[in-house]
């Protein structure tokens, strides 16, 4: 991941455009993000993190502005080639897990990698591999609705590794944990980030905002970063 | 490419499974939609494929004679001056018609053959005769005759044919039989079967035949055909229109279920995108949801319809479909398949489902997946 960087030049998103609820969710928000340290996004609610994690994990583009991954701008990618972007590149962790309910934890974490045809025997093994990681092995047959919120959040991560991302977004990660879940959290976070894959995370939860994965903060408000440092 | 398809689908049978009650209902109104529309399909067709059997070896023209507006007995003196009517190569008097069994509360359609009369005392019976009556060779049946009568015939055998609906009611027996059974004297005869040189001049024959004897009715067989078809037309149009409704409703569910995604299936869909789906994989899945539903439907139903009308003798529309039918010998169709209506009943059904679940999916999945993030 050396020299790895995201480039975020001058990006705005407007929401509603020209209608009366209009809504600027960034306005001409700059930064680079070295993916050789994990960086955490914090501020109050509304104040653009999500936005800003969509715009930079290509799941929304902006509505001004640029983003480059490297050298190669991401913004005027075609959907396909975004997407294939998306996959390779970024594991993603949503705040309310976003697990697909009725299908076992194994199917979940399998579910990334489906439209990338591998065999089928070689993608369980690995998701397996994954779930094993993170103390799920022997809950993988499991339908997700019947599995504990860190057990749920633990599936959501190993489904965000299953495709070998080079970095893992994570909004709010610690928002529905407890403080115990949420130190869990971020020891796989540091375990991740000691195997060389870059965390990205939006949250206002002290817990994680001072944690040792706190190694950039960028601090945000009203669609704006006012503040951009490493903790003391 | 074909694991990539293999994927998407396993996903997409877990999918339509996850929703085993909603989905299995869906299956359930859509399979008997095609059931009903397929059985009044094969049934009509299958009907006029026997009447065209039926009336393939027909006269050309057929000579009645009314009276009051009413068929009447035909004198078979008018062949001598129908005879000497130019382009007509053969005549013959017929001799049939109807025989009620209270018994059995059916009718028997009586008949003179031209050609292998059975002999005196003897009658050759259909498929459907002998099945109502448990008539077999060598059996004597009993009918009451004309004076009530009761005539005993001896069964010589049971007619095998291309239709049943040519065969089965049929019961053959002599001239002398005949006249002695129905009181018909001799002179006369049920009508008269006319066959012409040229087909073109078959207007013009019946026009003179007309004009020789003014109580006389020459049927051409181009016009039953038309009656027959049009009989079943109507039959099956009927139940069509009132099937209609049925239609109409099951589409307004279709068209509910299809476009009205639930915010769960959004937000699926939303998750998919968000974890890596293409919107073309999204697309492929729902396609593949589509068509599982709708082909599954759709085969269940021909093949329950084809079992119905073809094994199970339409026993649900029948009364409807046939209409007269009620005193009718029961007959099993001949099976037969239209492949045309077959394609026509797909397009109709499985088309318009499968994209009606695409575009509303395709919608969903061509926004932002960013949605799924808030």
């Amino acid at each position: 991941m050396s020299g790895a960087m995201i480039s975020i030049r001058e990006v705005s998103k407007v929401f509603n455009a020209g209608r009366a609820n209009e809504f600027r969710a960034l306005d001409r928000v700059s930064l680079e993000l070295s993916l050789e340290e994990s960086t955490v996004f914090k501020g109050p609610s509304g104040s653009g993190k999500t936005t800003l994690l969509s715009i930079l994990g290509g799941m929304s583009r902006p509505s001004s502005g640029r983003i480059f991954l490297d050298d190669r701008e991401m913004t005027s990618l075609p959907e396909r080639f975004l997407t294939g972007i998306r996959r390779s590149t970024f594991g993603f962790v949503f705040q309310q897990f976003n697990l697909i309910k009725g299908i076992s934890a194994l199917e979940n974490v399998m579910l990334p990698a489906y439209p990338t045809g591998e065999k089928f025997s070689l993608l369980r093994a690995r998701a397996m591999e994954r779930l094993e990681m993170l103390d799920l092995g022997r809950r993988a047959g499991t339908r997700v609705e019947l599995l504990s919120g860190g057990e749920a959040q633990r599936v959501a991560i190993a489904r965000a590794l299953v495709n070998d991302p080079k970095v893992i977004i994570a909004d709010e990660p610690t928002a529905h944990l407890d403080s115990r879940l949420a130190r869990e959290f971020i020891d796989i976070m540091c375990r991740l980030k000691g195997l060389g894959t870059s965390i990205v995370v939006a949250s206002h939860d002290p817990i994680v905002c001072e944690s040792a994965l706190a190694q950039r903060v960028v601090e945000m408000r009203d669609g704006c970063v006012v503040e951009t440092g490493r903790p003391a | 490419m074909i694991r990539r398809q293999r994927h998407i689908l396993d996903f997409t049978i877990s999918s339509l499974l996850r929703q085993k009650g909603k989905n299995g209902g869906l299956l359930l109104v859509y399979g008997v939609i095609v059931f009903v529309v397929a059985s009044i399909l094969l049934f009509t067709h299958a009907l006029r494929r026997e009447a065209e059997l039926l009336l393939r070896d027909a006269p050309e023209i057929v000579v009645q004679r009314t009276l009051a507006g009413r068929h009447h007995p035909v004198p078979i003196a008018w062949m001598e001056r129908v005879g000497e009517i130019n382009g007509v190569t053969s005549l013959r008097p017929r001799l049939w018609g109807y025989h009620y069994d209270p018994l059995i509360r059916a009718n028997f359609t009586l008949l003179v053959p031209a050609e292998n009369q059975p002999p005196a005392g003897s009658v050759d019976i259909g498929a459907g005769v002998s099945k109502i009556r448990g008539a077999h060779p060598g059996d004597i049946m009993v009918f009451p005759g004309h004076d009530g009568v009761a005539r005993s015939f001896a069964v010589r055998e049971v007619l095998s044919g291309d239709s049943q609906l040519l065969t089965g009611d049929l019961v053959l027996l002599s001239e002398n039989d005949y006249r002695d059974f129905s009181g018909l004297p001799s002179g006369q005869a049920t009508d008269l079967a006319v066959t012409v040189r040229n087909p073109k001049e078959l207007g013009t024959i019946a026009e003179k035949i007309t004009r020789i004897y003014p109580d006389s009715r020459p049927i051409q067989r181009s016009e039953i055909l038309r009656t027959y078809d049009a009989a079943f037309s109507w039959r099956s149009g009927l139940l069509l229109v009132i099937f209609s409704a049925a239609a109409l409703a099951f589409a307004i569910f279709a068209w509910d279920k299809a476009t009205g995604l639930s915010a769960d299936q959004r937000r699926e869909i939303g998750i998919l995108k968000a974890i890596g789906w293409e919107t073309s994989d999204v697309m492929l899945m729902k396609c593949w949801e589509g068509s599982v539903i709708s082909l599954t439907a759709f085969l269940a139903g021909v093949i329950l319809a084809y079992l119905h009308v073809f094994l199970g003798s339409a026993s649900l529309f029948a009364p409807v479909l046939k209409g007269w039918s009620t005193l009718y010998p029961a007959f099993r169709l001949t099976p037969y398949l239209d492949f045309g209506e077959i394609v026509v009943l797909f397009l109709l059904t499985v088309v318009p489902y499968t994209v009606a679940t695409i575009v509303p999916s395709w919608r969903a999945a061509v926004t932002d997946p960013d949605q799924v993030m808030r």
